[in-house]
């Protein structure tokens, strides 16, 4: 499978501090690459450059062979999530969901054609006509994942995209975003600190620590690495159980 | 501790709420009592009057309309400066002496503003004197009327300048506290430029949760008084201005045509800050 994004030799400083070393990664289409690190690691700086609101100090991005350091963010199709959901406190539910479509000026029929079918897919048609402040945090999570599928996008970047939410929702939301990303083929690097939200919708995985990104050809080697601390983790749980 | 509670909301809380509320609302039945003719200083008795003389008061419909054309183009321009810098010199407002500067003419008296512009901008001003020696004008009449005008350009000047520094950090501060920074790169990320983001995002967000301040901005500036005094003409009048000069006049059977102003004009201004209210409400949400 010929890679739809190729990343190699990135490298980033603010000023003397190193952020990015020498970071390398290949993508598939339809692939979601689990990035786990810890915080200050350099893993939203990673995804800034490839959504194009950092500028790298080196290093080559090319998606689906287009080099995309010449394009400005807006110009990419690779939509970056924050760990907010970032709605836009003005707009209703709807609106919320047509921005993409209403900026590239759609025409309306088509605009409420796309919207209402992506708002029953999420689940949301009964809070069409909400305001943000009166959705629950993952109503909220949801419209802003709709904005963002919406406009089709190449690559979509998720910066510890449910952080803030509580277990059960966030269960609910790494589920619907493996179902939605499986429905649209959306290729996505999803970065979490949350080994089990990386195994939960990675199908590849990398480790990134102090800008050095580690990736891993297979599930086992990324659940093996003691740097994910998932294996003293399972062993955790292995010692609480035969003591019962 | 407990005492000191009971002063308070026994003797303290009632006492300023008679200066607040009690008073004023004294004052504005006190001027409708006028205008019927059972108060004042020649008051004989219950009439209607005034009241049906209102349709005559030309004066009083035309200090309104002036009042309310200095008070929207005022806070309109104001508005309209402060939202271009807020959307346009982020870095400056950030790093940079400009957020000191903004500050400088919030320190100065209204008063001051009006007679520094009247130095400036009148015929026999600092302006019209170097255009006079420089050759662009031949005489005191070549210099445009810039104060006591008839379209209140001085006036309005004055309160841009009094208004727009104020709108301006109050915008900048709702810019950084709504995030609208991560906005921006969110909605470039989804496809729009950055005068999208302007037009769609910042402006709506911006003028959304300043409404209450620019509805406040408007009520101070319809109610002004030394601005339009100093910078003003006889005719038209500014509205304050108006009643004053009616109240003080030599004649007291003039005295309830003013009250009857006054009171209409307050009425008018509660109207107003009672909306303020209800947008207060709104964007407490």
């Amino acid at each position: 499978m010929s890679a739809l994004l190729t990343v190699t030799s990135l490298t980033k400083r603010f000023g003397s501090q190193p952020v990015l070393l020498n970071v390398s990664l290949e993508l598939g289409s339809g692939q979601v690459l689990a990035v786990l690190g810890r915080s200050g690691g350099g893993k939203t700086t990673l995804l800034k450059i490839l959504a194009g609101l950092e500028a790298p100090d080196d290093g080559q991005l090319y998606l689906l062979g287009q080099d995309l350091r010449p394009l400005p963010p807006n110009e990419r199709q690779v939509v970056y999530l924050y760990q907010e959901p970032l709605l836009f406190p003005h707009l209703s539910v709807f609106e919320n969901v047509a921005f993409g479509l209403r900026i590239r000026r759609v025409p309306e029929p088509e605009v409420q054609a796309q919207v209402t079918a992506m708002l029953a897919e999420l689940d949301l048609l009964d809070h069409a006509r909400k305001a943000p402040h009166q959705l629950s945090g993952g109503q909220r999570q949801r419209v802003a994942f709709g904005r963002a599928l919406i406009i089709r996008p190449r690559l979509l970047l998720l910066d510890e995209p449910f952080g803030n939410l509580d277990a059960q929702t966030r269960a609910d939301m790494q589920q619907l975003f493996l179902h939605v990303s499986r429905q649209h083929q959306i290729s996505s690097i999803f970065v979490t600190h949350d080994s089990r939200e990386a195994l939960t919708v990675g199908s590849r995985f990398a480790y990134l620590e102090a800008g050095q990104l580690t990736s891993f050809a297979a599930r086992a080697d990324f659940v093996q690495d003691p740097r994910t601390g998932i294996t003293s983790e399972l062993a955790f749980w292995r010692s609480v159980e035969a003591q019962r | 501790m407990a005492a000191s509670s009971s002063f308070f909301s026994r003797t303290l809380l009632p006492a300023y709420g008679l200066l607040v509320v009690g008073l004023p609302l004294a004052g504005l039945g006190y001027a409708l009592a006028g205008s019927l003719g059972v108060a004042g200083p020649l008051a004989g008795g219950f009439t209607l009057h005034y009241w049906r003389g209102l349709g005559a008061q030309t004066g009083l419909l035309g200090a309104v309309l002036y009042s309310a054309w200095i008070a929207l183009a005022a806070v309109g321009v104001a508005a309209a400066l402060a939202l271009w810098l807020v959307l346009g010199a982020q870095e400056a407002l950030r790093r940079g002496p400009l957020r000191l500067l903004l500050h400088l003419p919030l320190l100065m008296p209204a008063l001051v503003v009006a007679f520094y512009l009247f130095q400036l901008l009148s015929r026999s001003g600092w302006l019209s004197r170097l255009s006079y020696q420089s050759g662009l004008t031949t005489s005191i009449e070549g210099f445009p009327e810039l104060v006591q005008d008839a379209a209140g350009v001085g006036i309005i000047l004055a309160h841009v300048l009094l208004t727009f520094p104020l709108l301006t950090l109050l915008l900048q501060a709702i810019y950084e506290e709504s995030r609208l920074d991560e906005f921006r790169q969110l909605t470039l990320t989804l496809g729009a430029s950055g005068g999208q983001f302007r037009r769609r995002v910042a402006a709506p967000v911006l003028l959304g949760r300043a409404a209450p301040t620019l509805l406040l901005s408007f009520i101070a500036t319809l109610g002004a008084y030394d601005i339009p005094l100093l910078l003003g003409r006889p005719y038209p009048q500014m509205l304050s201005v108006y009643i004053a000069t009616r109240l003080q006049r030599f004649d007291l059977r003039e005295l309830p045509a003013g009250y009857l102003a006054g009171f209409l004009v307050a009425l008018g201004l509660l109207a107003l800050i009672g909306l303020l209210v209800r947008l207060h409400r709104r964007h407490a949400l």
